[in-house]
């Protein structure tokens, strides 16, 4: 018995030990002898990887030496695996590319410039949404062609909404302002219910045992503020740089944003949004799911699970709020990048050229996921998503308004900067200190870094 | 009184686990509207299911889950490879090296005991630059024996307890086995070895536990495909995009199912390694 149990357990080493050295044979992108290459290509978004592999099979037809083998990895662990991949040379041929976090793999000479290519080849880049192209471009150095954009909107429970009396059709022409939070924030008060059904109207209010919140902030928001406080504070007058994109001067010690975050601070006090270290672990998302939030601000790539056959409420959009200086949104785009040190330059261009392409943006518009960067594709997503019978026109109506967008700022030190900013503003809202005091604070921090 | 005492800490001890297993059969669904309630009201397997690529991407979703997907018996599979090489072969060489520290004179022996056990007090993450970097410029990034590298050899703990287990083991034992003609090697392998089964078994049920729930390292090592183990893998449920939510009840039907080889094991081994730890020598 113990004699057959060594035997075993020698056996078992030696087969793991030989597992072990066959499988050292493990590389990343491989050509074979006869032509024949694969392109690695990571995406994070489970929701578009059906829309790409569609476009990596068109490719391949039109290309048959070329294989596109896709990865998706989670956004929550997309660019830790990307930087650790980076550092042990295993990185993706190409990968999907964000603005907060592209500069600093230019700074370590990650990306590929492709502007010798883009020029070569002759590729049209007036045909995108305009600016998006110019968004990765540095020092006359160009590192991915934009594949889509998203803008911020406002998303609401339709039956809360209407068992309160609010009338859903004048949310299109809500205004905001940082002092009495405009008409947004009466439909917010008038939204917010608490245990024995009094809104937050109504005197008799118990702002200790609310049922459901008439508004859903988002506090884990970088240094940018996308999902609220950015788009809040720019329509009062804010802006975020001297100079975007590559700006070196920060303004984030302007009062307009300390009065945004303050002004987030009295919606709390008043009972009509979650404190912070209530809402914190839980996307907003799942509150608005389970029927305990009325309204939040969400981003045009969020369509397809707020309006989705199986989702658990009803939604619909409306455009974020008109503030003094006008109704803005932040625009932001996502493009494609070529890992610097890729064997197959030429073969992941060809499939970055592809993407930036209308044959793949156009195989992504009907699928309406995003909104495609090619300005006729967007149509065709708006469309789409009009025959699957969503009503997304407002995230297309404010890209296209004159003067309604603001790009999400680009320079270098984003991962610090948004630390640096992101706790500032939630200490602030933990009350911890003075808005003011806090944004100042940080923004010294942050300009520091570009001296 | 200590039943009480006993009782409660099991409960807080078993506890997340229940709620691990509640959250699993939960549909997504339900798991923000009745948050509070402590057994699923409308209990389901399709989190398994959608775990086990049962379902396609669209049912999964329509599920409420992410459409991501998991290879689920092939991570298992490196899970398996991975802690089970680094449990038999380290259990074996760390039995040898306390032998030796335990029985065996040699120069240095005690100043070598003492690096060894000063090294106890340096944290793993001190280490896992180093061990990276060494492991990139071997070229075993994405293989198995990069995976294993840092520990399959010993572990500074092992060594030790193994060491302090054969200290108590009475030398009478060898000496009669000397006498009898057995050489250096036949008294560790065919008098303590099978003595201490208890605690060989021990140590190598806690480094295949311990391997098993490994991540960080075979997340920085071994993210390739071919060599992805459980713990990474399960990483497809988190959040997939900005501002959402992440798939928790797929998250923690994989977790549920991740656990359970360890806990067969220790279900079967548990007892006997009790026992076997009671035993030490002469009757």
């Amino acid at each position: 018995m113990r004699h057959s149990a060594q035997v075993a357990a020698a056996t078992l080493v030696a087969v793991a030990l030989v597992g072990t050295m066959a499988s050292c044979s493990g590389k990343n992108s491989d050509s074979a002898s006869d032509g024949k290459v694969t392109v690695n290509y990571w995406l994070w978004d489970d929701n578009q990887t059906a829309s790409y592999q569609e476009c990596a099979d068109a490719f391949h037809t039109a290309n048959p030496n070329i294989t596109v083998k896709i990865t998706q990895t989670a956004w929550a662990q997309y660019w830790q695996n990307l930087t650790t991949q980076l550092a042990s040379g295993d990185a993706p041929d190409v990968w999907t590319d964000h603005v907060s976090y592209y500069p600093q793999l230019v700074s370590n000479n990650q990306i590929l410039d492709i502007q010798p290519y883009v020029e070569r080849d002759k590729v049209d880049l007036a045909q995108y949404q305009s600016g998006l192209a110019d968004l990765f471009v540095k020092d006359g150095k160009r590192y991915g062609l934009p594949k889509d954009w998203d803008t911020m909107a406002l998303v609401y429970n339709t039956d809360l909404l209407s068992k309160q009396g609010v009338d859903t059709a004048a949310l299109s022409d809500l205004t905001w302002n940082p002092k009495d939070g405009g008409t947004l924030e009466q439909v917010i008060a008038k939204a917010t219910v608490d245990k024995n059904g009094h809104n937050g109207l109504d005197p008799a209010f118990d702002k200790n045992n609310v049922k459901v919140f008439g508004f859903l902030p988002e506090w884990a928001d970088g240094s940018q503020g996308q999902n609220g406080w950015g788009d809040f504070a720019v329509s009062d007058g804010f802006t975020f740089l001297d100079k975007n994109p590559w700006g070196s001067h920060y303004n984030y010690d302007d009062p307009k944003l300390a009065d945004t975050i303050d002004w987030y601070k009295q919606l709390i006090a008043k009972g009509y949004t979650p404190k912070f270290d209530k809402q914190s672990t839980l996307g907003r998302d799942a509150v608005m799911d389970a029927g305990q939030g009325a309204i939040t601000i969400t981003g045009s790539w969020t369509i397809n699970s707020y309006l989705s056959a199986t989702a658990k409420q009803k939604y619909a959009f409306a455009p974020l709020p008109t503030g003094p200086a006008g109704r803005k949104t932040a625009i932001n785009g996502l493009s494609d990048a070529i890992f610097a040190g890729t064997k197959h330059k030429e073969q992941a261009w060809q499939w970055v050229k592809f993407l930036g392409s209308s044959a793949c943006q156009d195989l992504v518009a009907k699928n309406a996921v995003v909104f495609p960067a090619i300005k006729e594709a967007s149509a065709k997503s708006l469309a789409a998503h009009q025959a699957k019978g969503q009503d997304v026109h407002v995230f297309t109506d404010e890209a296209a308004a004159p003067d309604g967008t603001f790009f999400l700022p680009v320079t270098d030190h984003g991962n610090e900067i948004s630390q640096a900013v992101q706790d500032a503003v939630q200490s602030a809202i933990l009350g911890q200190s003075d808005a003011a005091s806090a944004l100042k604070k940080a923004n010294d921090t942050v300009n520091a870094m570009f001296k | 009184m200590a039943w009480a005492i006993l009782i409660a800490a099991v409960l807080v001890t078993v506890f997340p686990f229940y709620w691990m297993l509640r959250t699993a059969l939960t549909p997504s669904a339900d798991l923000f509207s009745d948050a509070g309630s402590l057994w699923p009201r409308h209990p389901t397997l399709i989190n398994f299911e959608r775990v086990l690529g049962m379902t396609s991407p669209e049912e999964a979703r329509a599920a409420g889950g992410s459409g991501a997907q998991i290879n689920f018996l092939w991570y298992t599979l490196n899970s398996v490879i991975y802690s089970g090489v680094i449990a038999i072969v380290q259990t074996f060489f760390c039995a040898m090296a306390g032998y030796a520290f335990a029985r065996l004179r040699f120069p240095g022996r005690d100043l070598i005991f003492g690096v060894l056990v000063a090294a106890l007090m340096v944290p793993p993450i001190f280490t896992l630059l180093p061990n990276f970097a060494l492991v990139k410029n071997l070229g075993l990034m994405n293989t198995f024996a990069g995976l294993v590298a840092p520990s399959v050899l010993m572990t500074p703990f092992a060594v030790f307890f193994l060491r302090q287990f054969f200290l108590s083991i009475p030398k009478e034992v060898e000496e009669a086995a000397v006498l009898d003609g057995v050489n250096r090697w036949g008294a560790f392998w065919r008098i303590i070895v099978p003595m201490s089964r208890g605690p060989l078994i021990t140590i190598g049920l806690t480094t295949t536990v311990w391997a098993w729930k490994d991540f960080l390292w075979p997340l920085l090592v071994g993210r390739a495909e071919d060599t992805r183990v459980l713990t990474v893998a399960l990483g497809v449920f988190l959040q997939q995009s900005p501002n959402t939510q992440p798939d928790w009840t797929g998250l923690m039907a994989g977790s549920t199912l991740s656990v359970l080889p360890v806990l067969i094991l220790l279900i079967f081994l548990g007892k006997r390694l009790v026992q076997s730890l009671n035993f030490t020598g002469i009757k």
